[in-house]
């Protein structure tokens, strides 16, 4: 599938620095989709119950696939998805630090897979009303599957916070602990204006931050939660590749059978 | 006879039903464990449409079901010859109907 051929991409994209900057922008939300799916992942088998359990396990799957679709796209000339998915150092990594934290307890992962698909959600809007029709296309595919996945976070996240003290308690503290790294999905990547200008993207990542505040706040104190008192002051770094060292951990795991043969083709 | 048995205990299970096209029936495909009907349909999308198309699920408490007992089953079976009543065309019928 090759997006960047359709007969509209050099009237919207034009010179290189737009299409660069459009490929930084799918490379940081593929590294997005990979981490976090690979986090789901951990649950297989562990999960408080068997549905919950192929549920989570299903949705990591899809994210991978996502995560396929978006490096296919933000890949140069020639070079191959797989090893920008399992031949890269954690620092050229874009994705959001939120993603590659711990799992930590049930609570946790739903509160970090709730904010995250709900941005995730601001996100593909934008792109699916992308002037460009191939990329607008890409978004719809992927958003079909993002409805569960929010279906799921949504379930879960409600019963949560409505199941007693210490279910409500772990949920704060999750929310607590997050928040601020939500916030930093929203961090934008680099050449984002210059796509703005060309109306090659019609809302850049601070106005896509303002629709999901404005979506999941009001969720949010409807459950009797609290929004962070510092809500506004995001915790990130990641999209420019300062990451925790949960990434490196995670990129070690992962990568390991890769790593055994990197000339193995699969 | 204690006919129209509830299952015991079962507040907490939910009967899947699956519907493959709307031309199709909805078929008891297996369960979920959820507290509620809203969260046995959010787990019985992956558990039970993720591998083959379909275009519906039904959720149905156990505790809703109203069964015959297994030990009247001879209840339902004839005991003189009444082949001349098999149903047959029923699952013809249903072939023909299928096409449309």
């Amino acid at each position: 599938m090759a997006l960047w051929a359709a007969p509209d991409a050099p009237a919207v994209l034009g010179d290189g620095a737009r299409r660069e900057a459009l490929r930084a922008m799918l490379l940081a939300w593929a590294d997005d989709e990979l981490i976090l799916g690979h986090r789901h992942s951990e649950w297989t088998g562990v999960a408080p119950d068997i549905e919950s359990d192929v549920a989570l396990s299903s949705i990591a799957q899809d994210e991978l696939g996502h995560a396929r679709l978006l490096y296919e796209q933000a890949a140069a000339e020639g070079q191959s998805p797989d090893r920008l998915a399992f031949g890269r150092r954690p620092e050229a990594f874009r994705n959001a630090t939120l993603v590659e934290r711990e799992n930590g307890d049930w609570a946790s992962t739903i509160v970090r897979i709730w904010l995250y698909d709900h941005a995730d959600a601001a996100r593909l809007a934008v792109l699916a009303d992308s002037p460009l029709g191939s990329f607008a296309a890409l978004a719809r595919t992927l958003g079909r599957e993002e409805k569960y996945h929010r279906l799921f976070a949504d379930a879960w996240l409600e019963r949560l916070a409505r199941a007693g003290d210490d279910s409500r308690g772990r949920v704060q503290a999750a929310l607590d602990a997050l928040w601020r790294e939500a916030l930093a999905v929203f961090e934008p990547s680099p050449g984002e204006e210059a796509l703005l200008a060309a109306g090659a993207l019609v809302a850049g990542a601070a106005e896509q931050a303002v629709r999901w505040a404005s979506a999941v706040v009001p969720r949010l104190e409807a459950l009797g939660l609290r929004v962070p008192p510092e809500r506004d002051v995001p915790v990130g770094g990641g999209r420019s590749g300062r990451h925790t060292p949960a990434l490196a951990a995670l990129l070690d795991e992962m990568t390991s059978v890769s790593r055994s043969d990197p000339e193995a083709r699969w | 006879m204690n006919l129209a048995e509830i299952t015991p205990g079962a507040d907490h299970v939910f009967a899947v039903f699956r519907q493959e096209t709307k031309a199709d029936t909805h078929v008891h495909v297996g369960d979920v464990h959820a507290p509620d009907a809203e969260m046995a349909l959010v787990l019985a999308k992956e558990q039970f449409a993720r591998r083959d198309p379909c275009v519906n699920l039904w959720v149905v408490r156990y505790a809703d079901i109203a069964a015959t007992p297994y030990g009247d089953a001879d209840m339902l079976e004839p005991s003189t010859d009444k082949s001349y009543r098999f149903g047959g065309s029923y699952r013809e019928q249903q072939r023909v109907y299928r096409r449309r």
